[in-house]
């Protein structure tokens, strides 16, 4: 069997071309899609994050990373899905209420999908209704919301209230984030959690879905 | 009274209007809009030590021509002089002359990027504070030729599509305050909603806040009085802003 380091490499690298074409090859070479999603996708996306962390990797590198991720797993996808394989955890997520900017929001997504999460991306200006359907209907068991503005971040807080009030608050986990969110923000109005990048947000959101209910 | 009037650049032409027709005697100090780009600590340091270099002895209070700009001045610390500030997310309430109208307005006008004289005349960063902006500290301060060169052809189109232009964005407002020379503002903002193919329109401004600022007029449903040994905090309510006691230490002797 072909040794795939170099789907690792090219996710690393942010070679979108080369991590579809390599997961294909792969696949067609008769490898188990989950060996590949967990032994060289998942890891190459802990590298990234690793790299950001230490200020090696810059946003750009984030996202060519993911979309490199992205594109590989597309492939993978419909055979995940044949095989009955479960993502770790379902995040529905979007920018709330007032809030268009999406720049976060989608890089957070991009890395969570690359961590292994199944994304429900709800995109922006996405109303308390949205989220509680989205756990309703689509079974997310994380929320995460994006602010970038302070005018918008008290539809964090009625977002949160609308979960509670629709009864499903107990069922999934609030992650927040943005340029003014704080921890003390995310105390203040009941938030399962607070990330300051897209890269934490994989560890806080991998954390609080192994945390008991 | 006698005041001192700290400033975001933004304002330049309204404060400058406002304090020449003021009862007050007031000096007035401009600071660069630049600060907002580089973060709410970095730029909370620089506006402090500006209100630290004020000889408060000459001076019944510091004003603020400042929103809470991002958390950018969460934590200022009054001395030992009153400081005063609008309540305000941001300059826009300033220019429209209360907070609810501004909510409003952003409510119904999702998308909306305003354009006032100094937006205009001084909403580029430049100089320093350029170089120090979040967006250079985090890579997204590239043109599309040095993204080509440094992530390949392919990579560069993604990243140009996904980190600039003004995605979401859809409407160019003026506001108009009735101190400019004429309408050379104005039709510049046409022109910049017509090449990027945005909505356009234009509102009247209101000076009467800014106006109260520098009169003395310090409603507390409008403005928040930060006195001697209290510092500026965020309500993340529809008051924004609110003072708190600095807590002193205690240390054992």
């Amino acid at each position: 069997m072909e040794d795939l380091k170099q789907l690792y490499d090219a996710i690393v690298e942010g070679n979108a071309n080369k991590a579809k074409s390599l997961t294909t090859d792969a696949l067609a070479a008769g490898m188990d899609p989950q060996d590949i999603l967990n032994k060289y996708m998942i890891p190459a996306m802990d590298e990234v994050g690793r790299l950001f962390e230490i200020n090696e990797y810059f946003v750009p590198e984030l996202l060519i990373s993911a979309r490199a991720m992205k594109s590989a797993l597309a492939i993978l996808k419909p055979r995940l899905t044949a095989t009955g394989a479960k993502p770790i955890g379902k995040v529905a997520i979007g920018t709330v209420k007032g809030d268009l900017h999406d720049i976060g929001k989608n890089l957070v997504a991009a890395m969570l999908e690359g961590g292994g999460f199944e994304i429900i991306d709800l995109g922006v200006d996405v109303t308390p209704e949205k989220f509680v359907n989205a756990v309703r209907e689509k079974g997310a068991n994380i929320i995460a919301l994006s602010a970038l503005l302070t005018t918008t971040m008290p539809s964090m807080k009625t977002t949160v209230e609308g979960l509670k009030e629709a009864g499903v608050r107990r069922q999934v986990k609030v992650i927040i984030g943005g340029a003014p969110v704080t921890q003390k923000y995310a105390d203040e109005i009941g938030a399962d959690g607070y990330s300051d990048n897209a890269s934490s947000a994989v560890a806080l959101a991998r954390r609080l879905v192994n945390e008991p209910k | 009274m006698r005041l001192k009037l700290i400033s975001c650049e933004i304002f330049y032409r309204e404060m400058c209007h406002a304090v020449a027709s003021s009862p007050n005697l007031i000096d007035i100090e401009f600071l660069p809009k630049g600060l907002h780009d580089i973060g709410s600590a970095p730029m909370l340091q620089r506006v402090q030590q500006t209100l630290d270099k004020v000889d408060e002895s000459l001076y019944d209070a510091v004003i603020f021509g400042y929103g809470l700009c991002n958390n950018g001045l969460t934590g200022l610390r009054a001395r030992t002089i009153p400081v005063v500030l609008p309540r305000a997310h941001d300059c826009i309430t300033l220019f429209l002359g209360n907070k609810e109208r501004y909510l409003d307005y952003f409510n119904s006008h999702l998308g909306t990027y305003f354009k006032t004289s100094g937006w205009i005349e001084r909403g580029e960063a430049s100089g320093e504070l350029s170089q120090l902006s979040i967006q250079r500290q985090i890579g997204m301060d590239k043109s599309y030729d040095e993204l080509v060169a440094k992530y390949g052809e392919d990579n560069a189109q993604y990243l140009y599509e996904t980190l600039y232009g003004y995605k979401n964005y859809s409407q160019l407002t003026y506001i108009e305050m009735g101190i400019e020379p004429g309408d050379i503002f104005e039709q510049r903002t046409i022109n910049e909603a017509a090449e990027k193919g945005w909505g356009y329109e234009k509102i009247q401004g209101d000076m009467s806040l800014i106006q109260r600022l520098v009169d003395g007029y310090w409603d507390e449903r409008e403005f928040l009085i930060v006195k001697p040994g209290q510092y500026v905090n965020t309500t993340f309510g529809a008051d924004i802003i609110r003072a708190d006691q600095i807590e002193v230490v205690n240390r054992p002797k």
